[in-house]
């Protein structure tokens, strides 16, 4: 017996049923929508009428049938009263739990702030009870080493540099912030500007009010650029205390110059400022994990060398 | 319509009773949803082609139900829930949208 050809044929795809082949399920599907169950009850009661002759009084008791289609429909009401609270009651679960983690984090930051200016006011306290425990020489050479390496406020004139993301391009279709942002700082930014300033003769930099020292780091952890794990947020200000050219120096850097096509190309801001009176914080203290200072004080230099360069 | 009333009273009990859903069963809650609507359409178009049959309407509400709940179960053992509960919704969808079209002309003869 040779097998049928035909099964695939288009035309009679989707046709009628003959041969045992059903048509395919999907044209079935969106023919037939309905059960043909009700067509084939229908048809059945249709022949029990004819059959009987008479038409049977219309039922009006309650019958099984009947009696099942009400408990049918109460379920159906029952189910879907039943997802719809499911789903309301999940969706604050959610909005809970990340309002719960935002709080979390809050606290947190709160009492990190709180540590440190703890520690920085300790700090302060033990500056000074040095300073009353030592004479006058040794205490201005720490305080000059201080300066030197970040550890201790400076003040002095300088440069502001401000930079700040572009504002979000907007997808036109959805109206969300489209995916690919260009015009964001990055930490490789920042690192730039800093290295740059460095470049120009700054003596102490600052980011945001972090300032830098040797071990600092400026990364990025996801949408957010850290700073001596400190999180920043934009538009960045890194202020830099040195010499009266910096200013010059710098907007003529190169760094200068490719940001200044950045804001051509993608509208972030980018301005450079000279200011006077300059205050930058000390940065917190780094810890010696492995390196242990020696007993004996070490021969140094008798004179103190005006903190310049040496970076 | 008593129906009607059945389905109203329906929805005042779980306002009234609260009830909880256990976890177990909480996949398959959207699934049974979807087939519930599929069986109201199909019987508020039989009703209107005046074929509409009680024993047909109830065995089909819940063949759908567990029809659907198998399959989706059989889904999760196999590790292709999401897609299976997918053509599910599909496959529903399209009935409840061929179903709603027949309402649709029955109500405004077009």
């Amino acid at each position: 017996m040779l097998p049928t050809v035909d099964a695939g044929d288009p035309v009679r795809r989707g046709g009628e049923r003959r041969g045992g082949f059903m048509p395919d399920l999907l044209t079935e599907l969106f023919q037939n929508p309905l059960e043909p169950g009700y067509a084939d009850a229908a048809r059945r009661r249709a022949e029990r009428a004819a059959r009987a002759d008479h038409a049977e009084p219309p039922r009006r008791t309650l019958s099984l049938p009947r009696l099942l289609t009400l408990l049918v429909s109460a379920g159906i009401g029952f189910l879907l009263v039943v997802a719809y609270q499911h789903v309301i009651a999940d969706e604050p679960a959610r909005t809970r739990a990340r309002d719960g983690l935002i709080d979390q984090i809050n606290d947190r930051r709160a009492t990190t702030d709180a540590l440190r200016r703890r520690a920085d006011q300790l700090r302060d306290q033990v500056t000074r009870q040095r300073d009353a425990a030592l004479d006058d020489r040794a205490a201005a050479r720490l305080r000059d080493l201080e300066a030197t390496t970040g550890l201790g406020r400076v003040t002095g004139d300088g440069v502001v540099v401000r930079i700040g993301d572009a504002p979000r391009p907007v997808d036109a279709v959805t109206g969300q912030g489209s995916g690919n942002d260009l015009g964001r700082v990055l930490d490789r930014d920042l690192q730039q500007i800093a290295n740059a300033l460095w470049r120009a003769g700054a003596e102490a930099i600052a980011i945001n009010g972090q300032r830098l020292i040797s071990t600092s780091t400026i990364r990025a952890a996801g949408d957010a650029i850290l700073v001596d794990f400190r999180p920043l947020t934009g538009p960045y200000e890194v202020s830099a205390i040195g010499p009266d050219d910096m200013e010059k120096r710098f907007v003529s850097s190169s760094t200068a110059r490719t940001f200044r096509q950045l804001v051509d190309a993608f509208g972030m801001s980018f301005e450079v400022h000279k200011r006077d009176d300059l205050s930058l914080p000390a940065a917190s203290e780094p810890q010696l994990r492995y390196a242990r200072p020696l007993r004996s004080p070490s021969p140094s230099p008798t004179t103190v060398t005006p903190t310049e360069g040496g970076r | 319509m008593i129906a009607v009333l059945a389905l109203a009273l329906g929805v005042v009990l779980g306002v009234v009773l609260d009830p909880s859903v256990p976890v177990g069963l909480q996949p398959y809650l959207p699934i049974a949803v979807v087939a519930a609507l599929d069986a109201v359409f199909g019987g508020i178009r039989a009703k209107l082609d005046g074929i509409f049959d009680d024993k047909q309407f109830v065995v089909s509400f819940i063949s759908n139900v567990l029809v659907a709940a198998l399959i989706v179960y059989l889904g999760d053992q196999l590790g292709v829930g999401g897609q299976l509960s997918t053509g599910v919704v599909v496959v529903l969808g399209v009935r409840i949208f061929g179903n709603v079209a027949g309402i649709r002309r029955h109500l405004f003869r077009a």
